[in-house]
């Protein structure tokens, strides 16, 4: 077999997942493309506006909110996923019967619906006759309004997201403490390094390439931040917690804005390649001469 | 050997698509809930209960008694328009869809709905016999575009026992205000006795609320919502006038301002307000809890059309409708969708227990109608009940924004003129560029 023919084959192998590729992932993203640049609805051919859409949104102070929005709650949520989940990994990183079922409680809320995790923070956050709130009474202190104060509704919000997402961080630290080899550990004890020590010069730079997994996974999951917003708040008060793909659905389905909803989602979707590819790029700059796990 | 495999299979799986009886099929898609388990197999109308025991017991019941036709139920989750934009799309539309008033014209300018007057026709159904509600509910450019099935919208449920504490009651019945200013007086004077807030207003994730008194309240005024079907204008005198009353009314604590719906109706069900301002569609519960010893409601419950503050004494209002979406059928099927419109035009008195007002005048003025509890006192609902112009499209969506920026201007996150100015904006740029 030549050279060549030994490539055709190879194709030949990669072909029905290249075709599915290009079918349901390249073709709607170009076709996204293409409508952003045409004013059209969900049943019309439309008419093309050129960059009218994009000129639209750069003043539109509705979706510049959602923008500012979706930023500051990634913000809140991601940093302290990524520390709470390190934590629970290295807390429940032991072989005890304990310790498995209490992996398995931390990950419980990761299998919930956005429905369900909503519906229970909602018993929790509401003011009048929530948990937060019958505790706030209880210390005689007024009820914190959570779900309708416009400083509060984004923390409320993340805290939510926290809790539902923790599992999948916290298993993805947990499979990258248990490839550290023992006998790093055991040099460090020999050393007589202290846990501090230990924690800060054997296993965090053994799981820096866990950790910038969960980083930007996390990024790019909580920059399309939708269900929590919808449901708990529907994006009030007065848009404060409204995301940026809330306005999108809101765009495309409420108001059938088809063409102005895909320019909106193509914005999104270049704002999250470039925070991605920035994380890639600065955390591969910080990584040169070292290797990480 | 495969291929003989593969055969049957191929003529196993084309066979299980066909229809396997004679039957004319109808495909029905509605909202109001799933429940099958409870209701799947019932015909008997009187002991359903509930919008989806009603509506499912109905249409068991048409199945029994038409042999002939088999309507198929497609059940989606409320209120579903996501799901049936795509079944348009691909031009796959049900038969017969449930619909809000508010929602018809962005399908019927499209195209997308049949008028249904050769239906109402065939049904024997004339429509000089809808309430004037419901009659403007389904009108769009002088055409009829769906069976009103009902007349819903706002009401003032009243808790009458902390009524009764606040000395606001007379012969029995609660004394409602007649203007801005005995609506204050009498909120204080309840605030005082009770020591509770006169208004429970649901403002989180919920813009439905706050829209529709602003709707109500300028329509009593005679200023004109959509002066164009393409230009919202509340931004005007009458428009700031309801924000500022809401907006007071907050400010002094006589409202309430951090509830959702599920809080707003758990605080009215537990005596924590004397007045929960929301639809129809609670009648049954509330009534339920005024019927049960111990409960804090138990026979304190009233419940009325909002009250008359300024000028003319209307209410906004939307129903529900049966509505065909355009397809090519059969004429087997239209005799169907027609018989169907006939006997759910039959059965309107039973989905009237759900607490919605009939579209009929004729079963409104009823006395099995008028026997129901609270009836007599909504009743007027048919003739006071005001929909936007038919003509209005995203009816929906911009009563999510106009609600949003009420809630808004209610809780003081925005004045009133910066509010109400932003809902004209944000409605009148995007129905700006519709198609």
């Amino acid at each position: 077999m030549t050279r060549a023919e030994r490539r055709w084959d190879g194709l030949l192998f990669v072909a029905p997942f290249l075709l599915l590729y290009l079918l349901i992932l390249i073709y709607p993203l170009l076709r996204g493309v293409w409508l952003s640049l045409h004013s059209v609805d969900l049943f019309g051919d439309g008419r093309f506006v050129g960059l009218a859409n994009y000129a639209r949104l750069a003043a539109d102070p509705v979706f510049g909110q959602s923008l500012v929005n979706t930023f500051l709650i990634t913000l809140m949520i991601v940093p302290v996923l990524t520390v709470i989940a390190l934590a629970l990994a290295l807390a429940l990183n032991r072989a005890t019967r304990s310790a498995a079922i209490l992996r398995g409680v931390f990950f419980s809320s990761a299998v919930l619906s956005v429905t369900i995790v909503t519906l229970i923070w909602r018993f929790v956050l509401a003011p009048d006759a929530g948990l937060l709130g019958e505790l706030w009474t209880a210390f005689g202190w007024e009820p914190l309004p959570f779900l309708s104060a416009p400083n509060l509704v984004l923390p409320a919000l993340a805290i939510t997201t926290i809790w539902w997402s923790l599992g999948f961080p916290m298993l993805l630290f947990l499979a990258g403490l248990q490839q550290i080899p023992q006998d790093m550990y055991e040099a460090a004890a020999l050393d007589r390094a202290s846990k501090w020590t230990t924690f800060r010069r054997v296993t965090l730079p053994s799981l820096r390439r866990t950790t910038i997994l969960v980083i930007m996974l996390q990024t790019a999951a909580q920059l399309q931040i939708f269900g929590q917003s919808q449901l708990l708040t529907a994006g009030g008060p007065s848009g404060a917690s409204r995301t940026a793909v809330l306005f999108l659905f809101e765009t495309a389905f409420g108001r059938w804005e088809l063409g102005y909803a895909s320019a909106a989602a193509e914005i999104l979707f270049l704002i999250i390649l470039a925070v991605t590819l920035t994380q890639y790029w600065l955390t591969g700059r910080a990584r040169e001469g070292e290797d990480g796990r | 050997m495969m291929r003989l495999l593969l055969a049957v299979l191929a003529a196993l799986a084309l066979g299980s698509c066909a229809q396997a009886d004679d039957k004319t099929h109808i495909y029905l898609q509605r909202f109001f809930g799933e429940c099958g388990a409870e209701y799947g197999g019932r015909t008997d109308v009187s002991k359903a209960e509930g919008e989806c025991g009603i509506v499912t017991t109905l249409v068991n019941k048409f199945n029994a008694e038409n042999p002939d036709v088999q309507v198929d139920v497609n059940v989606i989750a409320w209120p579903g328009y996501p799901q049936l934009t795509a079944q348009m799309a691909a031009r796959d539309p049900p038969d017969l869809v449930t619909m809000h008033s508010g929602v018809m014209s962005d399908y019927a300018a499209k195209g997308l709905l049949e008028p249904v007057e050769p239906y109402l026709q065939r049904a024997g159904i004339n429509a000089a016999d809808f309430t004037p509600a419901s009659r403007d509910a389904v009108a769009i450019k002088g055409r009829a575009y769906g069976l009103p099935w009902d007349t819903h919208g706002g009401l003032y449920h009243v808790n009458t026992g902390l009524f009764r504490e606040a000395g606001l009651m007379r012969g029995g019945e609660p004394i409602l205000p007649t203007s801005p200013e005995e609506f204050f007086a009498h909120a204080r004077q309840f605030r005082e006795r009770t020591g509770k807030p006169y208004l429970i207003q649901s403002l989180v994730g919920d813009p439905a609320g706050a829209a529709r008194s602003l709707y109500t309240y300028m329509m009593a005024q005679g200023a004109p919502i959509f002066p164009e079907p393409d230009r919202l204008r509340v931004n005007t005198p009458e428009g700031r006038r309801v924000a500022d009353f809401f907006r007071r009314l907050t400010a002094e604590g006589l409202g309430t301002s951090n509830m959702d719906t599920p809080a707003a109706i758990a605080a009215f069900m537990n005596g924590e307000g004397g007045i929960y301002p929301t639809g129809t569609w609670m009648i049954g519960q509330f009534q339920e809890e005024s019927e049960t010893p111990g409960r804090p409601l138990y026979r304190s419950y009233a419940v009325y059309p909002f009250p008359h503050l300024w000028g003319e004494h209307v209410a906004s209002v939307g129903g529900h409708a049966w509505v065909v979406p355009a397809r090519e059928r059969t004429d087997k099927q239209r005799q169907a969708i027609a018989r169907f419109f006939r006997f759910m035009a039959a059965h309107n008195y039973d989905w009237a227990r759900t607490g919605h007002l009939p579209a009929f005048a004729a079963v409104v003025a009823s006395p099995r109608f008028r026997a129901l509890p609270q009836r007599d006192n909504i009743a007027p609902l048919g003739t006071i009940g005001r929909s936007l112009p038919g003509t209005v499209q995203r009816q929906s969506a911009v009563e999510g924004i106009v609600g949003e920026e009420m809630s808004a201007a209610i809780t003081g996150q925005k004045s009133s003129t910066r509010a109400l100015a932003d809902a004209d904006r944000r409605v009148n740029e995007f129905l700006a560029e519709l198609q």
